[in-house]
């Protein structure tokens, strides 16, 4: 089975039946003339680009709009360049965003899509926010997924969850009881660019696509900017490096966004970042050796959430302390938010372990998220028994 | 990709140095098996032996590496083995020369494109001494495993392998194994396995106390007419490399031919230093093809 064909089935009929995936864009282009018109005809007739006109030709002056999947998109500009057509990007991440969208109009009184802020290259970032509405800034849960856009599984378990989670509201008693108590701020797209990156040019960039001034490389480590032990063990100072920490803390738009919402907010009290991979529950401090003060209390709801996430395939989890578990890593975002008083904060690295590593096979999407919500799960029902 | 400063690395060629099977079984059994608690620190203190907390992933690790070899030596790409599971192990630092590892895991046989999990299919057993010097890649290794598949079955299947990459009809220049979305298309299994037999010698020889490889992607494969029959081809593939969590861009050389011992040449690119001002932009991914226009 294959991503479009799963992205397929969890969108279902609101979207029309040609399958799609990230990446694609919305073309508006300008037909000024009778000429310009056959050129465009050639462009969307064309049997091996598999354009969709969206908006259709009536008049000259008047804009088409022509969806263009992701593998097109340099074939298509090429042209649009070399015949002079006028063109301009409309819409850009369609499926992501809009799922979110259709979901937050699914589910009026439960979720809402809010923006909280930009990409570097001024993409929006999104958060659904799930909130049964009693009361104001309630106890809340922040779920990050796609910190590093070449995890793939983050982003597409972080929207399956979000489709379960109002699904299941009202039917499933553990996260009907979470959100009586609490919200629950969902952002499946962390690294908005990155993402785009990786399904047009490079399916193994991590970082984000910010300049560095003086350096051919591009791109911060977005879970290495976090003002926690900023710019110590286990970062680079190097700007090609994967764990480039950036210039300073916040530095990377996509950051600072996350950090500002929830500092404002003032009521987070669980964090849990999603990537992957190595099947492996964590907790606070990748920036040092030394034992988070809550760390026994993290450890026993971990590996309670670790047992709960096996029941379901058999995929074993390991548990513990970031630093030792997996390796030092300082600037990352649960050691920021354990630190400014988010108790329950804990990184997922989810399936595989190896085998596939980043490309983990389509069909394992599902499986994975099924786990992975009630590994979820565990932790929010410990958090909603254990308010401070 | 530019060209490194750096001159490559001298070719190595060949099986490597054969090695006598150790009487590892009858060593293990003088030692006290530790099972080791998944989590716990404590390899970092210096020159003692770490008789209970061994950490878990410094026990993986040496299965991993040990596995690398394995694969290596065994030269079958039909009977490539992955970790399954740790049982049992041990460590000794020593600040000066390294650090040794005794470890027990089980395995199962490489099988991508099968839902496979637990309890699924035959489980081999192997016991390794794995000896991680200091600063070095290329960790001394002796490893021992049960049989996974029977010797007959590999071999039909090492031929019917050779006979597949004997006929496959187009060139291939530039590919992606698996695609994006993790698929590998069965035509081009065969490659893809010789491709990770091959990879296998490259990430044991790069393997050092902290740096461990996956093979993440094949990018590209030229297969060449050989007189003997022989298999020949150069590939590159793209190593993930876990505590940098750079990817590693490595061409590859390798001849082969079922039951021989496998050669290999391969040259990896390093990272890039701040002041190298090549261009770092990766190619675009996607050939376009416009023909009509």
């Amino acid at each position: 089975m294959r991503w479009t064909l799963f992205i397929g089935a969890l969108i279902g009929s609101s979207i029309c039946d040609r399958e799609k995936f990230f990446g694609d864009q919305v073309f508006r282009i300008n037909v000024r003339n009778g000429d310009e018109i056959s050129k465009l005809s050639q462009l969307v007739n064309s049997n091996n680009l598999k354009l969709d006109v969206w908006k259709s030709l009536s008049t000259f002056n008047r804009p088409v709009d022509v969806l263009v999947p992701s593998v097109s998109l340099q074939a298509v500009k090429s042209f649009l360049r070399s015949q002079g057509l006028e063109y301009a990007v409309a819409i850009e991440d369609l499926q992501i965003y809009h799922e979110m969208d259709n979901i937050a109009a699914d589910f009026p009184d439960l979720a809402r899509r809010v923006k909280i802020g930009h990409s570097f290259e001024n993409r929006p970032m999104y958060v659904l926010k799930f909130s049964t509405g009693k009361g104001a800034r309630r106890p809340a849960i922040w779920l990050n997924a796609g910190i590093h856009s070449r995890e793939w599984i983050s982003q597409a378990t972080a929207i399956w969850t979000a489709r379960k989670i109002v699904s299941d509201y009202q039917r499933d008693p553990a996260i009907t009881s979470i959100l009586e108590k609490m919200d629950i701020f969902l952002l499946p797209v962390a690294n908005p660019d990155g993402y785009v990156y990786t399904q047009t040019q490079n399916r193994l960039w991590r970082k984000t696509r910010s300049l560095n001034p003086g350096s051919s490389c591009i791109g911060a480590d977005p879970n290495r900017n976090w003002n926690a032990s900023f710019a110590g063990k286990g970062a680079s100072d190097n700007p090609c490096s994967e764990v480039y920490h950036g210039p300073h803390a916040n530095s990377e738009v996509e950051v600072k966004s996350v950090v500002d919402f929830i500092q404002k907010h003032g009521n987070f009290k669980c964090f849990i970042d999603l990537h992957s991979y190595s099947q492996l529950l964590m907790y606070p401090y990748g920036y040092s050796a030394k034992k988070a003060p809550d760390a026994k209390e993290l450890d026993k709801v971990a590996r309670r959430a670790a047992k709960a996430l096996a029941s379901v395939s058999g995929t074993e989890y390991q548990v513990g302390p970031t630093c030792a578990t997996v390796y030092p890593a300082s600037g990352s975002s649960i050691d920021w938010a354990y630190d400014n008083g988010i108790k329950f904060a804990f990184t997922f690295e989810l399936r595989d372990t190896g085998t596939y590593g980043f490309l983990l096979p389509a069909n394992q999407i599902i499986p994975t998220a099924e786990e992975t919500w009630l590994g979820l799960t565990t932790i929010m029902e410990h958090v909603r028994d254990n308010l401070y | 990709m530019q060209p490194r400063r750096q001159p490559p690395p001298a070719p190595r060629s060949g099986p490597g140095n054969p090695r006598p099977t150790a009487p590892l079984l009858a060593l293990l059994l003088l030692l006290a098996p530790v099972v080791a608690p998944a989590g716990s620190r404590g390899a970092e203190d210096p020159g003692q032996p770490q008789d209970a907390e061994v950490p878990r992933r410094l026990l993986q690790q040496a299965a991993r590496a040990a596995l690398h070899f394995f694969n290596f030596r065994a030269g079958s790409p039909s009977a490539l083995r992955v970790l399954a599971e740790v049982q049992e192990g041990r460590a000794w630092i020593n600040p000066k020369e390294g650090c040794k590892v005794d470890v027990v895991f089980s395995t199962e046989r490489y099988k991508p494109e099968s839902l496979l999990q637990e309890g699924e299919g035959h489980l081999g057993k192997c016991s390794a001494r794995v000896f991680f010097k200091n600063q070095k890649p290329r960790p001394a290794i002796n490893v021992t495993c049960t049989r996974l598949i029977e010797k007959k079955k590999r071999q039909q299947e090492d031929y019917l392998l050779h006979k597949q990459m004997k006929h496959l009809e187009k060139p291939l220049e530039t590919v992606s194994i698996p695609d994006n979305h993790g698929h590998i298309d069965p035509s081009l299994r065969p490659i893809w396995d010789l491709a990770f037999l091959g990879s296998s010698y490259v990430m044991w020889e790069m393997t050092t106390q902290v740096s461990h490889y996956y093979l993440a992607q094949l990018t590209s494969v030229r297969q060449w007419k050989t007189n003997d029959d022989t298999i020949d081809f150069d590939y590159t593939v793209l190593l993930h490399e876990l505590s940098t969590q750079e990817i590693i861009p490595c061409r590859i050389h390798l001849v082969w031919y079922p039951g021989k011992p496998l050669k290999v040449k391969y040259h990896c690119q390093e990272l890039q230093t701040p002041e190298e001002a090549s261009g770092t932009e990766e190619g675009s991914a996607v050939p376009t093809e416009l023909s009509n226009f």
